[in-house]
């Protein structure tokens, strides 16, 4: 029995006029008429969330019984979707067949970090302009950076190819990093000024007339304000470098020791076979990193909110 | 010596004019209100002097130097804004501290200065709080804290009590008021409301359109405004206006035709005014019920009983709203024609060009 239920008998007690309502009070919930729902709904939304899980996560889940799979029993038919005898066996064995799997890991990593801290260190002070200052051209740049948006890399790969190879990058971690923080910063200028422009200007100016320098209130004013936005740029940047860095990886790198985890998986393509559970397993291992990443930003996410959601 | 002092100011954005020749005097330790409808370019003016806008024409001069060009950190000043822009992220405490970390003042002079601050606003208890977790006025005083904390020669309120409700804006006004007078610096107040000017102001600067209507002290201005604007947005209920024709004018007395109300002689030295149309003013409490120097009879179509006064609205046979404020709870019916008058004295008269007759 709730405390509702309790109160309610309480106050039929004390006034005998509202023993007839009592009956049809619900003990079930304390929570608003708006949040309220009937068994049948519950089990529908879990449903539809069930439902839509295991669209989103069927690959995993089956990459994640591969990993577990011996070679020989994922060209079996009838074909078993449940591991029998399964073990964690391919994670130990993967660092044997391809010995550079630490290295490709630790690069996609390392790219995507890099390209990270470019695309922030350069998208807040650019945002900040934006969102600030009016200046001649403005508007046309920001209409630039949404054209550059249409253009995915691989339109361009052809001329990216020359220009690195004319400045003498190919093979290194250059020709990965700077394409991909080039081809991330448009957007993330253009949500970071979307961000700061809900800050009201009044801040600014209170700052100002305060004395503080249009750098100081950046920093001690803008970017505290603005954190959950930089964090979403950071996380999207993040997510953005990992995935778009194999076809620069591809088309740009030869050498394997630059290689980051896209690529590095063909090493589990062999002359006669592949390893089909070693590869889903170093994809797993792979992945672990940007989820490690996401899960420590994302607090600074909700703290930030939290801080910033005050009333103006 | 005029503490601050502006000389023919104009500011203009693209095209449009919004302040038309502003000339002020402030002296030290005054409390001057700009007051004026919305779009009068009362906050237009109040950001010149704080250095939010630049002044396209004329000066700001404050004790006796041009601070056209100065940021406002430099010309003494400090503003409180409509919405408080208090920082969420820091507490009361840093927000009243910004200034002094922006000067990079040693810990133990903030903290004298801070704590100073908050004990003459009350916010002691506040200091580790966010400003989300404070109600309105202790937002405001935060405000108002960190405006105090730097000492400066100017304060600047921009509508500083307009988010407020009205309990709390009465309050409020009480407190801005004490603060003034145990500071003693000079404060200049932007508002909307003519009852926060008329309560406040040592001195009340009328705005209409990027012009100054009147200068004055609240009552100069109430008794004696110099043009129909002033008289009309100065009082409530609003003075009421009658249009008629000076049949007459000789230098003692100027007789106003007022059509079906009648005739009333009005003692004014204006002789110029003869055979012009003129606006009879008249505010409405200045009416007494019955009759007396001049007598009219209107029916009013609404009573409002507020206990304290009641309020007649009429309209004249010309066409006027006229609306009669009198004391306590007299037999007033809507519908019901009532006789009341008003001594000559306390009317105004004004000529075609809306400007003061006397």
């Amino acid at each position: 029995m709730s405390d509702v239920a309790r109160t309610t008998e309480v106050a039929a007690v004390d006034s005998p006029a509202l023993v007839k309502p009592q009956r049809k009070v619900k003990a079930r919930s304390t929570r608003a008429m708006i949040d309220r729902y009937q068994w049948y709904e519950v089990v529908a939304l879990y449903a539809g969330i069930a439902v839509f899980l295991f669209f989103v996560l069927a690959p995993f889940i089956e990459g994640f019984l591969v990993s577990l799979k011996p070679l020989a029993q994922l060209f079996s038919t009838p074909y078993s979707f449940i591991p029998k005898n399964g073990s964690f066996d391919a994670y130990f064995n993967m660092w044997n067949s391809v010995p550079l799997l630490g290295l490709y890991i630790f690069n996609s990593f390392f790219i995507s970090t890099i390209v990270t801290l470019i695309v922030v260190a350069v998208v807040v002070p650019a945002a900040y302009a934006f969102a600030r200052f009016n200046f001649a051209g403005a508007g046309l740049l920001l209409g630039m950076f949404l054209a550059v948006n249409m253009f995915s890399g691989a339109v361009l790969l052809i001329p990216l190819f020359r220009l690195m190879r004319g400045l003498g990058l190919l093979n290194t971690y250059f020709a990965m990093i700077v394409p991909g923080a080039a081809f991330l910063i448009p957007s993330s200028i253009w949500l970071l000024r979307t961000y700061m422009l809900r800050i009201p200007r009044e801040l600014d100016e209170a700052a100002w007339v305060d004395g503080a320098s249009r750098l100081y209130t950046l920093r001690r004013v803008i970017l505290p304000l603005a954190m959950p936005g930089i964090v979403v740029v950071a996380i999207m940047t993040f997510i953005g470098a990992y995935a778009q860095q194999f076809i620069f990886a591809l088309t740009f790198n030869s050498k394997s020791e630059f290689m980051p985890l896209p690529v590095g998986l063909f090493a589990f393509f062999g002359k006669q076979e592949v390893q089909w559970n070693e590869l889903m397993a170093a994809s797993f291992v792979g992945i672990l990193p940007v989820m490690v990443v996401i899960v420590f930003l994302q607090r600074y996410l909700v703290a930030g909110l939290t801080a910033g959601a005050v009333k103006q | 010596m005029s503490q601050l002092s502006l000389k023919h100011l104009e500011k203009s954005f693209n095209d449009a004019r919004i302040i038309k020749g502003i000339d002020l005097e402030v002296s030290e330790g005054e409390f001057v209100v700009f007051v004026g409808p919305s779009g009068c370019g009362k906050s237009t003016l109040l950001r010149m002097i704080a250095g939010l806008e630049d002044v396209s024409e004329g000066e700001i001069a404050i004790s006796g130097k041009v601070v056209n060009d100065l940021p406002p950190v430099q010309r003494g000043i400090a503003m409180v804004f409509q919405s408080y822009a208090l920082y969420p992220h820091m507490s009361v405490y840093e927000n009243i501290a910004f200034p002094l970390r922006v000067e990079k003042l040693p810990q133990p002079e903030v903290d004298k200065r801070v704590g100073a601050a908050a004990k003459v606003l009350q916010l002691e208890s506040r200091l580790q709080h966010r400003p989300g977790q404070l109600s309105g006025g202790q937002r405001q005083r935060v405000a108002i804290g960190r405006a105090i904390v730097r000492q400066p020669k100017i304060f600047l309120f921009d509508e500083p009590l307009s988010n407020l409700d009205a309990a709390l804006r009465s309050e409020m006004r009480i407190e801005l008021m004490e603060l003034h007078k145990r500071l003693g610096s000079t404060m200049i107040y932007v508002t909307h409301d003519q009852v926060e000017a008329m309560t406040m102001a040592d001195k009340i600067v009328v705005l209409d359109a990027g012009t100054i209507a009147q200068v004055g002290s609240p009552l100069d201005l109430y008794h004696r405004p110099d043009n129909i604007f002033v008289a009309g947005f100065i009082g409530s209920p609003k003075m009421n206006f009658i249009n008629g024709r000076v049949r007459a004018a000789n230098g003692s007395t100027v007789v106003v035709d007022l059509g079906q109300l009648g005739i009333i002689e009005l003692p004014r030295t204006s002789t110029s005014v003869a055979g012009q149309d003129v606006t009879l003013g008249i505010r409405p409490e200045h009416l007494k019920l019955g009759a007396g120097q001049f007598t009219l009879t209107i029916t009013p179509n609404i009573v409002e009983q507020l206990g304290i006064h009641s309020i007649t609205y009429a309209t004249l046979p010309g066409g006027e709203a006229f609306t009669g404020l009198f004391e306590g709870n007299p037999d007033l019916v809507d519908g019901k024609p009532i006789e009341l008058s008003f001594p000559i004295a306390s009317a105004h008269l004004f000529d075609s060009k809306g400007l003061a007759v006397y």
